[in-house]
């Protein structure tokens, strides 16, 4: 796939992003937005395509871990839907993504990568430098293999203009 | 990104039964996995710690090439908050108390 001169996100001069993506591709991301917020909002919290959206605390201590759960899976799934709402509602329905709602799209489209990316079970041998599967024609999952490859030029795609509008040297870094 | 995947119940060899490491602080190490991109990462460090764009290049090549980086360190509410944070932007990030797997 070229990529477009102006890319699907354009950074403004006031911080925000104006997004440059045909109606094909919105829907596209509002169909996966909302098979993540199924997911996520599923009865069964075992299920293995959701590990890697909710990864172990306390990796050497499982007692520590499990009560760590307790305490911020709850948060941590209303965030990502409050994430997914907001998203959805933009790009499903508008030109303009705010500054502070760049952060909410990376992580909404990163997250759809990661379960689609467990549920492919991609593995280090299956990708190339830039997170691309290698192409399999006669793999049956093709089709998704190829979704899971444009997700990571999308997201690529944002994180390059996020990146240009985090200050140079970053930011000064908090006092621990 | 590419690289190995860490068993990390393997790798990490604790033990617990030293209690030199009482008031040592937690660190916050984020690990290796094959689905995150590389510039997602570095951008997320960034973001959530301030550092540097060569600052956070290196964590992130070290994640890549060594499996994992210690990203943070610091008492354990705020390690936790950290881990919290990471995990939120889906990277794979643990804690444990500096010092433990050496």
């Amino acid at each position: 796939m070229r990529r477009r001169a102006s890319g699907p996100f354009q950074l403004q001069a006031d911080g925000s992003y104006r997004i440059n993506l045909p109606p094909d591709v919105r829907e596209l991301m509002v169909h996966l937005f909302g098979e993540l917020r199924d997911v996520l909002t599923q009865a069964d919290t075992s299920d293995p395509a959701l590990r890697r959206l909710f990864p172990a605390a306390y990796h050497d201590d499982p007692e520590r871990d499990a009560e760590y759960h307790e305490l911020m899976r709850s948060e941590l799934v209303a965030s990502r839907l409050t994430a997914i709402s907001r998203v959805t509602e933009v790009v499903g329905d508008g030109d303009r993504l705010e500054a502070g709602d760049m952060d909410l799209l990376l992580q909404s489209l990163n997250a759809v990568r990661l379960l689609l990316g467990t549920m492919l079970d991609v593995s280090e041998d299956d990708v190339d430098d830039t997170g691309r599967l290698t192409d399999d024609p006669d793999d049956p999952v093709a089709a998704q293999a190829h979704l899971y490859s444009y997700l990571g030029w999308l997201l690529e795609a944002a994180v390059a203009a996020a990146m240009a509008a985090v200050p140079n040297g970053g930011n000064p870094p908090k006092p621990r | 990104m590419p690289s190995t995947v860490p068993s990390t119940r393997e790798e990490v060899d604790l033990d617990q039964n030293v209690d030199t490491t009482a008031d040592s602080p937690w660190v916050v190490i984020v690990w290796n996995d094959p689905i995150n991109l590389m510039s997602y990462v570095t951008l997320v460090l960034r973001k959530l710690f301030g550092y540097s764009l060569e600052k956070a290049t290196q964590l992130m090549l070290d994640v890549h090439h060594k499996g994992r980086a210690v990203v943070s360190s610091g008492p354990r509410e705020r390690a936790e908050l950290d881990v919290y944070r990471l995990h939120e932007h889906g990277l794979w990030a643990t804690m444990q108390k500096d010092g433990t797997d050496k």
